[in-house]
């Protein structure tokens, strides 16, 4: 009908500007959309960033939980086959580009894996001989042959790449180090080395049987030259073999300090060298496969560091004997200390790794590749070749197969961290060299067979106990005096008992570190017995000394007034301290007496009285001074929360309860306490979500020694300081370091978790008191 | 009659629990008395670092161990004086004193024991000298004479000795500046204009591409800054020599004869002389040394200027990056989302990260801000620089960064709390009035909770300058030799590792050789840093009482 704008032109512009005064400017609506979007986006998106730390924490841990990943999709075949012939072994560089297989004639064939092609080598060093036995040391770069004729050869292998614009050529390198004669065909062979020297096991076949001897030759090396390999001795171990079974396989460790034989019955021999000479002991006869139908062992071979023998028998039983000594033995010996599945069918192939204790194995058409210490299957899968060799690479990232159609198959593979995994970080391990399986942390050691020992058990065992002496020592200061403040204190006072709460609460760590480690630790490391007496003398002084008083006649009480109690007690207190403080030495020379060894005579000495009667240690930075300054960080969160809960009890019940005619004291914990008790639950959680992730105080207040005892004299090592001390120095993206990132994500759920119950249980107090 | 018949049994009952009132005001006791002890140790021994207290000489009985060089005498300043429990099996205390006993390049320690039964006399000698040097610490000995360049001798009983060992050594220092100029910034000028012109050599594929002109006016330029550096090199050579032309010559006071080039001595004075007021003259004047000093001698000599720099720059940074997020998200938080049950959780999830150890974050700041965006920086924009990073190694930015996220939790709770401070009335009356949502968050809710945000931004700088832990992580260093902030384009380097108050305290009490003589360092950068924290809290605690007392006379 009528419309409102055009119906009264002639009262003209008033009414119009009156309408258009409601229109908000472009401007402004413009300002607003857009704030209210960049603030929802950048809102949503710093909520989101910062919870994303955990996503991205996590996302760099996950790797250590994935198994190997072998392609076989993608790998890597020769196209010419080799030539016909009885192929006894197989050697590769360090990039597996040029394979090598020894044919059972003596003729050294190579393989480019680049190329295709495949090579005859020139080198001859059996000259007419005929080869009788081999064994491939992969682990020292050598070939070790015997002959028919009873000579034994030590042929050196090596590989040197050239570049040449950027890409790499691999040259192979034969070199016959020495050549040492024996009495009749040699039929096994076996060397290692340690330092200039090498230790060969010849089993011949002579008229009288076989025969067994052990060879040392050395070297001397010069400026100029390394030198030559020169025969030193021989020494015979015939008479340790059995006259009616057969020998195996013999095997020398490639530090040359033992020889196994291994007979066709299932038995090794271990005979152990001494020093640098001849002289050798049959120490140990074991039967890896005693229990079993079949004792025989179809494949024995060491792993990295040749301290454990893996051991297959022909069902494909595999077991795993490691060197250690049990209580009962002088010696090392051979005990076995983890089983895997067994394999399918009988072993076909095995080759260790040269980084670590992983191992590939397999029968003809399946392969498994395992990790010793964790007793894990870190890859398992059927092979569309038939396999008669295998062998790992050197940096572990590919698999080198000889099928029985005589190629080569290079397969690559991604397992950076074999040695992880849920077992390896929480559960007890057994180490190679050790006799029984524990939690361990030591993450570096000195040697190149080093193994990492990842357990997270000792340094979560470290934060639980750093944590139990900082809230022993904090939670009844910050909680009686929170009591004491919101209940009995003058409200006067509580203008400067606030702020040195937050004074305190704002200490840096790094402060209270430095105090504990230069100050406190020295101060009572040898007046221990004095801080026992103090802890007992003066709450005891603090409960007879109001007890006295409470008893006064009302004209003596009434000059203390109620609510000033802590600052007249103050002066008391400090007595009761240089008391304490002065008896310890006495109570130590009463009490903690040890004999001295020089005199004889009883002496007081603590620091030797507590490891005599405990068999613990007692150093001098230890959880009860970590416990003391990590108390002092927790005790101002614990006091401000629980006292704000305490105060936040609505008066009407403490009148109430005063009006009926209750003491203070009973007001207090009958009625405010058991109200606020969700409160100081929680006051008490956070602090305890504080002392976990302390990091500063346990770095420099303890020894950082990853030790799992309850022991309050001695350190601990907990997660966060783990981090602090080791994450620098950690290669990037190495198992450690994905192994420290885990040990922040275990620290972040720990306070998560403790922080979000007590945040939960303030809320519950919240609504309670709605009701109230 | 009084109301209560039986007066006896109600005093008992108000009585009763009274011995545990008592206790549980022990505890507070105690607590207080805790802060107390603390904070006093940190003050005392901060302050005296910097008294300049007098030197003790003592005479020693025949034969006693603390005798050092053969001599029987012995000077120092008192340190400690303690009752030691002997080691022997007869167990008794003996009082024994440490003397600060300096000179140790002729001593080979600072400090020695000497029972109290040692002594045989003591005495404040008048002309003992004390002078700070650049190297081996302190010297504490009796002047000589000067040997000067030009071959004449002054002996310290000359009327001139006093005044010309003051010029020497005031030109000395006046020198030494310049040496540091030529070398540290005319020198370093020249190094950087290699060194560019090094990476400009690297930006081509390889030699042969360069362009000949290019090639030429290259050389050309290395030429002529090689030149330069020679001509700089030589002058500094000169100045060098001169420092050490006119030695001071000092018996010790065990004896034997010591020289010292006038050049490496920094400062001296006779402290048996000095009244109370030149002794706090010169206590204010080592205060400030130490304020705007550089360190020396593995960081347990001299000033800690580039450790309060690094703080400052960190901190600084850290309240620039921390501001805007936390204030943002908080707004969010309060203002925009739908308040239910996500969001409360999204609430309780920000305040309990609050609660995560700062270590974690350092961890996530190395993973994520290092390798993972610094290493992406480095490939992107310095590749030939690769493989030594520029980004993707530990920086003050990356540092920053990391604290502001784990000190971002603070400001959002903070502000959260400020904003729903603000009443509703305030509100309703702005949007009545016609005002869009922005409008009242921009002109009316910000500026009435400003008060709440600084404090939470207080809070966060707190403890940002106060933590140690995660910057260890991200690239805190124990000697950084250039600052974050200079003179030289592009004037803010932000992938500097840098210096930081909190560490040092750590890297010196901790790492150093000799923790004994570090310490009186410690304890300054200590009390530094505690003076520090605290005034950032109290300011923040005042803030924070002036807002609530503005709400409380709020007539909303």
């Amino acid at each position: 009908m009528e419309q409102p704008t055009e119906s009264s032109p002639g009262e003209g512009s008033e009414i119009i500007l009156d309408d258009s005064r409601f229109d908000v400017s472009r401007k402004v609506l413009l300002t607003d959309g857009f704030m209210t979007w960049f603030i929802k986006f950048g809102g949503v998106m710093v909520v989101a960033a910062v919870i994303g730390i955990f996503v991205f924490i996590t996302s760099q841990v996950l790797p250590l939980f994935k198994g190997a990943s072998v392609e076989l999709d993608a790998a890597t075949t020769t196209t010419e086959a080799l030539p016909k012939g009885n192929y006894l072994g197989i050697a590769a560089d360090e990039w597996m580009e040029k394979p090598l297989a020894i044919r059972d004639d003596g003729k050294f064939i190579y393989s480019d894996l680049v190329t295709g092609e495949v090579l005859e080598s020139e080198f001859d060093f059996l000259e007419g001989d005929k080869m009788t036995a081999l064994r491939i040391e992969s682990g020292e770069d050598l070939i070790v042959a015997g002959t028919e004729s009873g000579q034994v050869h030590l042929i050196e292998f090596s590989y040197s790449p050239t570049f040449k614009d950027g890409v790499r050529t691999v040259n192979e390198d034969l070199n016959l180090a020495f050549t040492g004669e024996f009495n009749g065909p040699v039929t096994k062979v076996s060397c290692g080395q340690s330092g200039d020297s090498r230790l060969i096991a010849v089993l011949t076949e002579t008229e009288e049987g076989p025969h067994l001897e052990l060879d040392l030759v050395q070297r001397k090396k010069s400026l100029i030259s390394a030198g030559d390999w020169k025969e030193v001795g021989k020494t015979d171990l015939t008479e340790t073999l059995r006259s009616d079974v057969a020998v195996q396989e013999i095997l020398v460790t490639n530090r040359a300090d033992a020889v196994l034989v291994v007979f066709e019955n299932g038995e090794i021999d271990y005979h152990f060298r001494s020093g640098s000479g001849l002289n050798t002991e049959l120490r140990q006869t074991f039967q890896p496969f005693a229990d079993l139908n079949e004792k025989k062992i179809k494949n024995a071979d060491f792993l990295l560091g040749d301290v454990s023998l893996v051991l297959t028998s022909p069902e494909g039983v595999n077991r795993l004997f490691s060197l250690y000594r049990s209580e009962e033995e002088p010696t090392r010996m051979f005990h076995q200390t983890k089983e895997f599945p067994a394999l399918p069918d009988t072993p076909a192939f095995y080759s260790p790794s040269f980084r670590n204790k992983a191992f590939l194995t397999g029968t003809s058409n399946t392969a498994t590749l395992r990790y010793a210490t964790t007793e894990t299957i870190r890859w398992e899968s059927e092979l569309p070749w038939e396999v008669t060799h295998a062998l790992i690479s050197r940096k572990s990232d590919s698999l080198l197969f000889l099928t029985e159609d005589r190629h080569f198959v290079r397969v690559p593979v991604d397992d950076p961290h074999p040695e992880a995994g849920i077992k390896a970080f929480f559960g007890k391990q057994l180490y190679e060299g050790s006799s029984e399986a524990k939690y361990e942390w030591q993450s570096t050691g000195g040697s190149d067979d080093f193994e990492a020992k990842l357990s997270l058990i000792p340094l979560i065992f470290g934060t639980l106990k750093g944590t139990f002496y900082a809230m022993l020592f904090a939670v009844p200061i910050a909680l009686f005096g929170a009591i004491y403040t919101a209940e009995f204190l003058d409200p006067k006072n509580k203008v400067f008992i606030k702020p040195a709460m937050e004074v305190m609460a704002s200490l840096p760590s790094v402060v209270l570190g430095f105090l504990a480690a230069l100050w406190l630790a020295p101060m009572i490391e040898d007046r221990v017995p004095s801080v026992l007496c103090i802890v007992v003398l003066v709450p005891l002084g603090a409960f007879l000394f109001g007890m006295l008083w409470s008893r006064q006649p009302r004209n003596i009480k009434k000059y203390v007034r109620e609510g000033y109690e802590f600052l007249y007690f103050a002066p008391i207190m400090l007595i009761l301290l240089f008391l304490g403080w002065q008896m310890g030495p006495l109570v130590e020379s009463l009490i903690f007496t040890v004999k001295d060894p020089n005199t004889g005579e009883r002496v007081g000495d603590f620091a030797r009285w507590w490891p005599s009667i405990t068999g613990t240690a007692y150093e001098q930075r230890n959880s009860l001074v970590v416990g003391f300054m990590m108390g002092f960080a927790v005790i101002p969160i614990v006091f401000t929360i629980a006292e704000d809960s305490l105060s936040n009890v609505p008066d009407t019940l403490r009148t109430g309860s005063l009006a009926l005619g209750a003491s203070r004291w009973q007001t207090a914990w009958r009625i405010v306490l058991p109200t606020a008790s969700a409160g100081i639950l929680s006051a008490i959680m956070i602090g305890l979500g504080r002392a976990v992730g302390e990091t500063m105080i346990v770095v420099m207040a303890t020894g950082n020694t990853p030790i799992m005892e309850w022991n309050i004299f001695s350190g601990m090592r907990t997660l966060s300081a783990n981090i602090a001390v080791e994450l620098p120095e950690a290669p990037h993206h190495g198992t450690l370091y994905r192994t420290l990132f885990l040990g922040a994500v275990v620290l972040f759920l720990m306070t998560f978790l403790v922080n979000t119950i007590a945040e939960v249980l303030r809320q519950h107090l919240r609504e309670k008191y709605k009701t109230v | 009659m009084t109301p209560f018949e039986n007066s006896k049994s109600s005093k008992k009952s108000s009585g009763r629990g009274e011995p545990m009132v008592w206790f549980t005001g022990m505890w507070l006791s105690f607590g207080m008395l805790m802060i107390i002890v603390l904070l006093s140790i940190i003050v005392k021994n901060g302050f005296s670092t910097f008294w300049p207290s007098p030197v003790l000489q003592i005479e020693l009985v025949e034969g006693s161990e603390a005798g050092l060089r053969g001599s029987s005498k012995l000077a120092g300043d008192i340190r400690k004086e303690q009752i030691r429990t002997t080691a022997s099996e007869t167990g008794e205390a003996v009082p024994e004193i440490q003397l600060f006993i300096g000179n140790r390049e002729a001593y080979n320690t600072g400090f020695r024991f000497v029972m109290e039964s040692d002594i045989k006399s003591r005495d404040f000698p008048e002309g003992i000298m004390r002078a700070e040097r650049l190297e081996y610490g302190d010297m504490i000995g009796y002047p000589a004479r000067l040997e000067l360049a030009d071959g004449s001798t002054i002996k310290s009983t000359d009327d001139s000795f006093a005044s010309t060992l003051h010029d020497i050594v005031k030109e000395g220092n006046k020198r030494r500046h310049e040496i540091e100029h030529i070398e540290k910034d005319q020198i370093g000028a020249i190094n950087r204009s290699m060194e560019s012109i090094k990476m400009k050599r690297r930006g081509w594929e390889s030699e042969e591409d360069i362009p000949e002109k290019t090639q030429k006016e290259m050389e050309e330029k290395q030429a002529e800054l090689q030149a330069d550096y020679e001509e700089l090199a030589s002058e500094a050579k000169t100045l060098r020599e001169l420092q050490s032309a006119n030695t001071l010559h000092y018996l010790l006071p065990t004896d034997g004869e010591r020289s010292v080039p006038t050049g490496s001595i920094v400062d001296y004075y006779y402290p048996n002389q000095l009244n109370l007021f030149q002794r706090t003259l010169r206590f204010f004047k080592r205060v400030g040394s130490f304020v705007k000093e550089d360190p020396r001698e593995a960081n347990t000599e001299g000033g800690i200027f580039p450790a309060i720099f690094g703080t400052f720059v960190m901190t600084l940074l850290m309240s620039v990056a921390v501001v805007p997020f936390g204030v943002l998200a908080a707004i969010y938080l309060r203002e925009y989302a739908k308040q239910g049950p996500i969001v409360r959780s999204v609430r309780i999830a920000v305040n309990n990260l609050a609660g995560v150890p700062s270590i974690v974050f350092g961890v996530f700041g190395l993973g994520f801000f290092v390798y993972f965006m610094g290493g992406s920086i480095d490939s992107l924009f310095f590749s030939e620089r690769l493989p030594t990073p520029t980004f993707g190694t530990g920086g003050v930015i990356w540092a920053s960064l990391t604290l502001a996220l784990m000190t971002v939790p603070v400001v959002i709770v903070s502000t959260e709390e400020a904003l729903v401070a603000v009443p509703r009335g305030v509100r309703e009356a702005s949007l009545a009035a016609g005002a869009s949502k922005w409008q009242t968050i921009q002109r009316i809710v910000l500026p009435a909770s400003l008060p709440g945000i600084i404090t939470g931004l207080i809070l966060a700088m707190a403890r940002g300058a106060g933590e140690v832990a995660p910057l260890m992580l991200v690239g805190v260093v124990k000697l950084a030799p250039t600052l974050p902030l200079d003179t030289i384009a592009p004037f803010i380097h932000l992938e500097r590792k840098f210096m930081h108050l909190g560490f040092h305290i750590y890297d010196l009490g901790f790492q150093s050789p000799d923790s004994e003589a570090a310490k009186p360092m410690v304890f300054a950068t200590t009390l530094l840093l505690i003076g520090l924290v605290i005034a950032l809290n109290a300011f923040a605690i005042i803030i924070r009482e002036r807002l609530r007392r503005k709400y409380k006379t709020s007539a909303f």
